[in-house]
């Protein structure tokens, strides 16, 4: 009996254990985006400052060896199959592709070449298409001594788009000639010239030509399905070889000597520890083990602030906290007669309203304390207009950036023009200062402190005028399921781009995207007339006046993705944008930051705001 | 071995087997009932890439189906089939790597455990109401109340930040030397307390004060007679600990970034990897079942006086 009892206790508290470990890993791991959707960047002509600690290497000291922390195991480490941030760190120092992201003399962040002699301007042919010859350099190996020729690309970005490659990011050729008949319209002319022929004129071309997805793989070596998986059948073309990899555990990466840029590799071993655990990740920052890790735990960030003001590093992101409202949810009190078009534009109105009584600012500095940036929009700041200015200010066309003012001035005025709207539509007590008829809302996110503390935040704000919040939270794979689905009313929500281009901010929103967790034009939504556009005056045809979101939303879309003219393109942005935020069922929060720390005896280092990290000029100093 | 204990023991691997057979069959199911998938995410992933990796990994078959591929995969090739998650990686492999240093960790741990916990357990019963008996009990105690999560952190704070005398990570030199302390302070706590409770009743015992009576030597008495009784609970107990232990140990591998067993199974869960999820369950349950199995036989081994029924 007692030893039953006893084997009762230990199995009950073995799973006890876990059960409450589970509950902390799905706090830490998949925060906002955690997928860590990969990157996108700054454009070259930008002057986005690089976050770099250094520009002259000081006296270097010992064996040139730095060990650094991002995440834990990478997903997949083959270029194709790879669609997290910390795996394109890791694959932009095994790989090289036809371009890259350096510094210039400045130290400013720019595009340059790489595999290839030089990065070409593109020809336009006769039908609108325009074609890239590219000639690779002179004496390119992999890692296991053959050539690199221009065949391995072509390969590789074939590979990528093959259904049977099931690669999360085979869209990213999507500019590419041929893509939608699964054929891409690449050639290698001979071993040293490749040929590519893109659908129309491309912004961010050359800044693709330097994201991992775009990397060369050998056809003998990928048909090892499991060769990315460990260092014996790795074989690359970057300035590293993978010389270990240690599951779960570390991934050594060696100074690649025949590599063609080897001269200005400085950094000669890389060890890339894996945990993703914060916690621990500092723990091992503060003992001096590890010079630069990738994460640092919410509630410690203040304090790191303060205790390490020269390694503590907040860098842009390109991407955008914001709440995201069901289209199809109904927040009309049970008085309202409304109908249709006019039933839309009311709630229209009214979230519109609710998002005027956010604090964003207090979310920023108080609540989540990494350095975000209030949002008034949803294309995320560091993105750029046609002219090179940032996207977000001049979005929504007021004096100050997006489509409402969240500086801290404003917010009571934001606050009075808010409750004189819902006045509007709902029973206000003037005594209490209560909304009486509000319907009652949920919120719904994935657990998380963080995510918890926003929602808090809110739920307080909305209480304080008479509406009731609820708040659920769901482990992430739910809740994404959820959300998808459409099955919540109002939901926490983050986007990161995968380039500097608004288009990954917009294309999202049409009505057959899997992202449009909105549900525009989806369900009650999908027959509702509501939405008007007209792009007349930059000479299009279509004029709609109250047609529905696949008339409005999904038409401008489609023509921004074929307009070749940059300055009508961004404009027909703007204005996808400026529909988008009517509805106000993107509320934005805030615009995310990169919280890193790194050592100060490093020097060289820089990301970029795809979040990519760059240790190959690094040097220890001292 | 009488042929009455060789039908228990006959008896309690069929029983294990259906057990096992149990577990997976309902893991399998539960599994697949909860909302969420392995290929869905933040970002949408295409209508064609999720149908073609439905059709990779054969999840686009009906469900009875997966079940008795995945049945007959497992019995009959010992194959846990692909990861889904880390690409390229089969459950085998992932599985062993991570089991090898769950393992080393747990079975160091445990060794630690039994040998000291033993020791301080007897000191503690002989010298009974001295002050080393209540030095060792209230240090016990606190071990037996701490959770792993705070216990882990104090050592991490104390010996890798402050005096930096060993790492503060799994994959670094000496680095296992921390979650190996971390996870064996519970069990030699409680194992302390149980050779120390079940020594002071064998002292009261009978043949006990005979010995004494009859002039045997304390030392012989302690080794001879005493300390064996008294380990018979322990037993008990090392079995389902050593299981526990080995298995992985969530909290202290996310602690310290061990490499093992048990951050695989719950990220596998978070993650809807469903052959991770199963391979760990499965040898999980298995290790489980096994290591009580084997408490039990060792229970008649030191005690004749047990019928195995």
């Amino acid at each position: 009996m007692k030893k039953k009892l006893v084997s009762l206790v230990l199995a009950s508290s073995m799973v006890l254990s876990l059960a409450a470990c589970g509950a902390q890993s799905t706090e830490t791991a998949p925060a906002d985006t955690q997928t860590s959707e990969t990157a996108q960047t700054t454009d070259a002509t930008t002057e986005t400052p690089a976050d770099t600690t250094a520009e002259a290497p000081a006296e270097p000291v010992g064996e040139q060896t730095i060990n650094v922390c991002l995440a834990s195991e990478p997903a997949s480490l083959d270029p194709a199959l790879n669609s997290a941030v910390d795996g394109a760190t890791l694959i932009n120092h095994l790989f090289s592709g036809l371009a890259k992201w350096g510094l210039d003399a400045s130290g400013n962040l720019e595009l340059q070449p790489d595999c290839a002699e030089e990065l070409v301007e593109g020809v336009t042919n006769e039908d609108g298409t325009v074609t890239y010859t590219y000639t690779l350099r002179d004496g390119l190996t992999w890692s296991d001594g053959q050539p690199v020729t221009a065949n391995d690309f072509v390969f590789a970005w074939n590979r990528a788009i093959a259904p049977e490659t099931a690669a999360d990011y085979g869209y990213m050729f999507e500019v590419v000639d041929g893509y939608a008949d699964g054929k891409l319209n690449v050639n290698a002319v001979d071993d040293k010239t490749l040929e590519v022929t893109l659908a129309n004129t491309v912004a961010y071309w050359d800044e693709l030509l330097a994201f991992p997805t775009y990397m060369p793989v050998r056809e003998d070596v990928v048909a090892n399905e499991a060769w990315a998986t460990d260092p014996s059948t790795y074989v690359c073309n970057g300035a590293y070889t993978m010389t270990s990899w240690d599951h779960n555990s570390l991934i050594t990466l060696t100074k690649n000597e025949n590599f063609y840029d080897a001269d200005k590799i400085t950094m000669n071993e890389i060890n890339f520890y894996l945990s993703d655990d914060a916690n621990n990740q500092l723990a091992n920052f503060e003992n001096g083990d590890w010079q630069m890790i990738d994460d640092v735990p919410t509630n410690e960030i203040a304090n790191l602030k303060e205790t390490y003001p020269d390694e503590f590093v907040t860098a842009g992101q390109l991407g955008t906290y914001y709440v995201c409202w069901n289209i199809n949810e109904n927040i009309l009190p049970s008085s309202s007669t409304l109908t249709g078009a006019d039933k839309a534009a009311a709630e229209n109105e009214i979230r519109n309203a609710l998002a005027l009584l956010i604090d964003r600012n207090y979310i920023v500095n108080d609540v989540a304390q990494g350095g975000q940036v209030p949002a008034s929009s949803f294309v995320a700041m560091g993105l750029t207009d046609a002219d090179g200015s940032q996207f977000y200010e001049n979005a929504g066309g007021n004096s100050f950036a997006g489509y409402y003012d969240v500086s801290e001035d404003a917010y009571e005025a934001n606050w009075s023009a808010a409750l004189e709207t819902l006045k509007k539509y709902y029973t206000f007590d003037e005594a209490t200062q209560q909304f009486t008829d509000f319907p009652t809302l949920t919120y719904l996110y994935n657990t998380s402190e963080g995510h918890k503390a926003i929602a808090e935040a809110i739920q307080a704000t909305f209480a304080g005028i008479g509406i009731t919040m609820n708040l659920e939270n769901q482990e992430w794979a739910t809740f994404l399921d959820t959300r998808k689905a459409g099955n919540y009313s109002i939901a926490r929500n983050g986007w990161l781009g995968d380039y500097n281009d608004p288009i990954s901010f917009l294309d999202m929103w049409t009505t057959q995207s899997g992202n449009n967790d909105v549900q525009f034009g989806k369900g009650d939504n999908a027959s509702v007339q509501a939405y008007s556009l007209d792009i007349t005056d930059l000479g299009y045809e279509t004029k709609v006046e109250n047609g529905t979101w696949a008339e409005t939303y999904d038409v401008l879309i489609s023509d921004i993705k074929t307009c070749t003219d940059p300055n009508t393109r961004y404009e027909l942005m703007h204005r996808a944008e400026d529909l988008l935020m009517s509805t106000g069922c993107i509320c934005p929060i805030y615009f995310y930051t990169d919280l890193y720390m790194i050592s100060s005896n490093v020097k060289g280092f820089f990301s970029s705001p795809l979040g990519y990290k760059y240790f190959m000029y690094c040097t220890i100093t001292g | 071995m009488n042929t009455k204990t060789l039908m228990y023991i006959v008896k309690r691997i069929l029983l294990a087997i259906v057990t096992v057979w149990v577990v997976i069959t309902v893991t399998f199911f539960v599994m697949h009932a909860v909302p969420g998938g392995p290929f869905i995410g933040e970002k949408a992933v295409s209508e064609s890439v999720m149908k073609a990796m439905e059709a990779k990994y054969g999840l686009d078959k009906p469900l009875g189906v997966q079940y008795l591929t995945y049945l007959s995969d497992v019995v009959t090739r010992f194959d846990f089939g692909p990861s889904l998650k880390q690409k390229g990686r089969s459950v085998n492999d992932i599985i062993f790597d991570g089991m090898k240093t769950s393992a080393k960790l747990g079975l160091i741990a445990a060794v630690i455990a039994l040998i000291s916990g033993v020791i301080l357990g007897s000191i503690a019963a002989l010298r009974r109401n001295k002050i080393i008996d209540r030095i060792i009990m209230i240090i016990t105690t606190a071990f037996v109340s701490m959770p792993s999560f705070i216990m882990g952190s104090l050592l991490l704070i104390a010996f890798a930040i402050n005096l930096k005398w060993f790492p503060a990570n799994g994959a670094s030199k000496n680095g296992l030397i921390l979650p190996v302390l971390t996870l064996s302070l519970y069990p030699m706590a409680y194992i302390t307390r149980l050779t120390r409770s079940s020594m002071l009743e064998v002292l009261g015992q009978d043949y006990i004060r005979t010995a004494k009576a009859k002039g045997v030597s304390g030392m012989k008495i302690i080794f001879g007679h005493a300390l064996k009784n008294s380990l018979i609970p322990v037993i008990t107990y090392f079995g389902p600990m050593l299981a526990g232990i080995v298995t992985g140990s969530l909290v202290v591998e996310q602690i310290f970034a061990v490499p093992g067993i048990g951050r695989a199974f719950v990220n596998s869960i978070t993650g809807r990897d469903y052959p991770l999820i199963m391979g760990t369950t499965i040898v999980l349950a298995t290790l489980i079942v096994v290591m009580n199995l084997v408490g039990d036989i060792m229970y008649k081994v030191v005690d004749p006086r047990i019928t195995l029924e």
